[in-house]
């Protein structure tokens, strides 16, 4: 048994529980306790057996060990050295390595950019062109460029932002180029309104140099070119009109609104425009065209200008301009044309600008058919310009015609001498066949304002004329219309001027004298219309005959001249200082009488070259005046009394007036007419004087009696009178019989002329 | 019936064609003046009536052609005047000088006893002037002729040389009717009437023919 056990133990490595059990329940522990001592120095000695003899060959292997030591450290010196020299030279490598890789992945993308580079250029090159175009304002290859630029450069080129900058860019170029070519079109109708004046002037030129061509002319022309060395046909500065302007910025316009699709907007746009300045240059730059010459030629200038540019455009405008178009435009404003100058040549006093507006307007009337504009107001505007013109004219020789009154001396024309009587004669036509024998002084019928006048109306009607030239009348027709103005002039203007005299306090010797000048005024009017039908190349027209042109003027001067006899006799009757009880007449007429029938004769006397019908007119308003006056006298309420030796006095004077009258002082009276007009106051003298009552009171009532003039009443007043005078002398002195009958009488006369008044009813 | 005057004067007004005489007319009987030179032709009067000394006196006063060629009409006015302008233009020295000529016209025309006055007009011209007031002066002293310098047109002296004149006709009428009525023996019924005093034989219609 124990020895079993061990063995087990040493047999078996780990289950080792059962042998421990039976150990331990088992009655041998000494045993097994001596034999596992025994065992364990067995052990012991097999191990010190065995160090025994591994010892000197571990002692070796350590000794070798320790060897081997030194040697590893020798060697781990020597690979740190290695290492270290590896480290060193693989470090700079590494960086030249990761450069050349960072060098590498560089050039990769140059490359790339290149590439993408170069198909970016040509957008770019064609960006900036575009941009040089515009600024050269070249905006018709702009647009072109664009379009390219558009439609083919930019798809090509990727999705950009600068692309996309530049697409969006592209929209506002258009309108960029747009607004641009429209601010040309702005700058060429800028320049197109102040070159249009010119262009008109140039026009009117050309039209006054083809209208002042004549074959001769033209001849000369071509002498003194030939002379000069010129060749004919050479070519300076435009040839028409419509070269003075530059119309390709209109042009290039239209292009451009062309391609953009505006064209339509662009003509409309255009025609707008062009409506707007047509506008403004029917509005006169200077407001005062009645002013001068000046400011109607440039309003005519510029007009005309206008149009001839549109009439161009017209043929070569593609289209801007139409037919109807312009025209409508054409006619707005021709009319507006006649109207302002209507208006303002309405208000020229001065003829010379009249003319000269008139001859510019017939210029622009034959410009404008040679441009193929109708001219329709405007022949009637010069018609009616004529009207004005002659109107002013009129007004005119008014003034100049009042010159000549005011400074005339209304005296026939004397002339000293051959030399002077030959100015007379060439200034009017008088046939002075008598004249021509007599001696100097020869002394002609009219005064000076018949030459004078004759001269001026010759003048009137050259400047009338003047207006009529080149209006394209018949010489006929151009005379009629000068002969009626002539002589409404006279009739009018001269007449007006006549009148306006005779307010005027004319000596009655200087109203002759203006009668007998209007007679030989008028007999000359012929001679004017024979230098009218001269001048005009027409024939003479004498059938309308000048008559009584002044006839208005001779009654108002002939009237005037009655008046102021009158007067004169009034003035004569004023200083009458009858003593009305004289007792003795003097036996001689009053001197007042006498100074005045001497003034009379003598006025009269002077009235021969008057018309008769005036001298009779004048003598008969005298002698009339007179008589009423006399017999007024006589039965002046104021008088009461008049004495018999008064009544012979006055008889007396009246014997003289009715002597005057009686020897006719001016031929062309009836016998015996003037006569007539002291006839009442004569009957009614012989009456009283005569005391011839019976046969009055007996023929009253009877026509053609004695005293048929004689009325109750008149011889009633002065019976009156004639008794309070006597009654008065005879106050105190007792009546003598006869007397005292003719008191008697007297009464019963008066009486019955009473009886007879109130039978009348007067 | 009261008179409208108590003495009436024919006065005449002499001189050179244009001196003045219409105007100085025109300046005393319209107080106007007319710068337009119209000759008068022949004769024509004018009447204004002034107050003298309480007394009313009326003017006709003949304003005559001075052109020569009117020479015969107006001298037969010299007679029945009773007072005489000769008027002659400062400005003028020919009018001047011609004085002399009207004033022997006078002496052979005219009553012995007319008034006469020399006038030298246009004196508002004085630069103008040919004749010095003096020389006027001398000449009218020879003469024993009142003068005076007048202007119609600046209404200078034309009233008082019409006035000076009226007044000196009316005193020699009174000293002349003194003289033919002693002791101033008057009935005071009525005026006597200057021109009764003129009065000549020859009838003024005898000279009808004159003109
Ligand atoms: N400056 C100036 N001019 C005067 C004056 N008096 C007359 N005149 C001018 O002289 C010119 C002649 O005047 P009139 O009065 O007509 O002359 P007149 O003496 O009547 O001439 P006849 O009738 O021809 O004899 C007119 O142009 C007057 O205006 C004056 O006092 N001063
Ligand atoms: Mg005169």
């Amino acid at each position: 048994m124990t020895n079993a056990t061990i063995q087990e133990i040493e047999g078996i490595d780990d289950y080792w529980g059962p042998a421990f059990r039976s150990i331990y329940e088992g009655e041998g522990h000494e045993a097994f306790v001596q034999q596992l001592d025994e065992r364990i120095k067995q052990h012991d000695k097999e191990i010190e057996k065995l160090c025994n003899f591994h010892y000197q060959g571990f002692i070796d292997s350590i000794r070798e060990l320790l060897q081997v030591r030194s040697h590893a450290e020798e060697l781990h010196a020597e690979i740190s050295n290695v290492d270290a020299n590896v480290k060193d030279t693989t470090d700079s490598l590494c960086a030249k390595a990761e450069e050349l890789i960072r060098a590498r992945r560089v050039e990769l993308n140059i490359a790339a950019t290149i590439e993408k580079m170069e198909l970016c250029l040509p957008l770019l090159t064609t960006y900036s062109k575009l941009k040089s175009q515009v600024e050269a304002k070249r905006y018709y290859p702009a647009l072109k460029t664009l379009e390219q630029l558009e439609h083919v450069l930019l798809p090509r080129v990727g999705p950009y932002k600068w692309c996309g900058q530049i697409s969006a860019d592209i929209p506002r170029l258009r309108q960029a180029i747009q607004d641009a070519s429209m601010a040309d079109l702005r700058d060429f109708l800028e320049n197109i309104r102040e070159l249009s004046p010119q262009v008109g002037a140039m026009a009117l030129r050309q039209t006054q140099e083809m209208l002042g061509r004549s074959l001769a002319s033209i001849v000369q022309n071509k002498k003194d070119m030939a002379v000069l060395g010129i060749p004919t046909n050479i070519t300076a500065g435009p040839q028409c009109p419509h070269e003075l302007v530059d119309f390709s910025p209109l042009h290039r316009c239209l292009h451009i609104h062309s391609v953009l699709g505006a064209k339509n907007d662009f003509i409309q746009y255009y025609r707008s425009q062009r409506k707007q300045q047509a506008r403004l240059v029917l509005i006169p730059a200077s407001t005062n065209l009645h002013d001068s010459i000046v400011g109607v030629k440039n309003y005519l200038n510029a007009v005309l200008g206008f149009f001839i540019l549109e009439e161009h455009l017209l043929s070569a405008g593609a289209g801007l301009v139409s037919k109807d178009w312009l025209l409508d435009m054409w006619g707005m404003s021709v009319t507006k044309v006649a109207s302002t100058l209507r208006t303002n040549t309405s208000l020229i006093t001065d003829p010379t600008l009249m003319l000269s507006i008139k001859h510019q307007i017939v210029l622009f009337i034959n410009t404008l058919k040679c441009y193929g504009l109708p001219t329709d107001p405007l022949p009637m505007l010069l018609q009616e310009m004529a009207e004005h013109y002659t109107e002013v004219l009129m007004q005119r020789w008014v003034g100049v015609f009042r010159d000549i009154l005011d400074n005339a001396s209304f005296l026939p024309i004397e002339v000293a001498n051959q030399d002077q009587y030959d100015g007379v004669m060439d200034t009017f036509p008088y046939d002075g066949d008598e004249l021509e024998t007599e001696p100097f002084p020869r002394k002609f019928p009219f005064s000076t304002i018949v030459p004078a006048v004759y001269v001026q109306v010759k003048e009137f009607i050259f400047a009338w004329l003047k207006y009529s030239a080149g209006l394209g009348l018949g010489g006929g027709r151009r005379a009629a219309a000068a002969r009626h103005s002539a002589s409404l002039l006279l009739s009018r203007s001269f007449t007006g001027c006549l009148s306006a005299l005779f307010r005027r306090p004319l000596p009655l010797m200087q109203l002759v004298q203006i009668i007998v000048d209007t007679q030989y005024l008028e007999g000359a009017t012929l001679c004017l219309y024979e230098f009218i039908s001269n001048i005009t190349g027409s024939e003479l027209v004498t059938t309308q005959t000048a008559g009584s042109m002044f006839q208005a003027a001779r009654d108002d001067a002939e009237q005037q001249i009655c008046d102021k006899l009158e007067k004169k006799v009034d003035e004569f009757l004023d200083l009458e200082n009858y003593d009305w009880l004289l007792v003795e007449p003097t036996g001689q007429a009053s001197s007042f009488v006498t100074d005045m029938l001497s003034y009379l004769s003598g006025v009269l006397t002077s009235l021969e070259q008057l018309p008769e019908r005036a001298r009779v007119a004048a003598v008969r308003a005298a002698t009339n005046r007179i008589a009423t006056r006399l017999r007024n006298l006589l039965l002046d309420p104021a008088v009461k009394q008049i004495s018999s030796g008064a009544l012979d006095q006055l008889n007396l004077d009246v014997i003289q007036c009715e002597q005057f009258a009686a020897c006719e002082p001016v031929p062309g009276l009836k016998e015996g007419e003037l006569l007539e007009h002291f006839a009442s106051l004569r009957q009614l003298l012989d009456l009283i004087t005569g005391w011839d009552w019976s046969s009055y009171l007996h023929d009253v009532g009877i026509e053609g009696g004695k005293y048929s003039l004689v009325t109750p009443r008149d011889a009633a007043t002065l019976l009156e009178k004639l008794k309070e005078a006597e009654q008065k002398s005879s106050v105190f002195s007792v009546l003598k019989k006869n007397e005292r009958d003719r008191r008697k009488l007297l009464d019963t006369v008066l009486k019955q002329l009473k009886q007879l008044q109130n039978q009348d009813g007067s | 019936m009261a008179k409208t005057y108590d003495y009436l004067f024919k006065l005449l007004l002499i001189g050179d064609s244009g001196v003045g005489k219409t105007s100085i007319l025109f300046r005393f009987s319209e107080d106007a003046f007319n710068i337009s030179f119209i000759s008068t032709i022949g004769i024509d009067f004018k009447i204004r009536t002034i107050d003298l000394d309480g007394k009313k006196v009326k003017l006709q006063i003949w304003d005559t052609a001075g052109q020569e060629r009117f020479r015969t009409i107006t001298t037969a006015y010299y007679r029945g005047s009773m007072g005489i302008m000769l008027v002659y233009d400062v400005t003028n020295e020919k009018s001047f000088e011609n004085i002399k000529n009207w004033i022997r016209n006078i002496e052979e025309n005219a009553s012995a006893d007319v008034e006469k006055m020399i006038l030298g007009n246009k004196c508002d011209l004085e630069a103008k002037r040919q004749v010095s007031k003096e020389r006027g002066e001398q000449l009218a002293i020879e003469y024993q002729i009142k003068f005076i310098e007048t202007s119609a047109k600046d209404s200078l002296n034309v009233e008082s040389a019409f006035y000076t004149l009226a007044r000196d006709i009316k005193a020699k009428m009174e000293k002349k009717q003194e003289a033919s009525n002693p002791a101033g023996a008057r009935s005071g019924a009525h005026q006597i009437r200057a021109n009764e005093q003129q009065r000549k034989p020859t009838s003024w219609l005898s000279r009808c023919s004159l003109l």
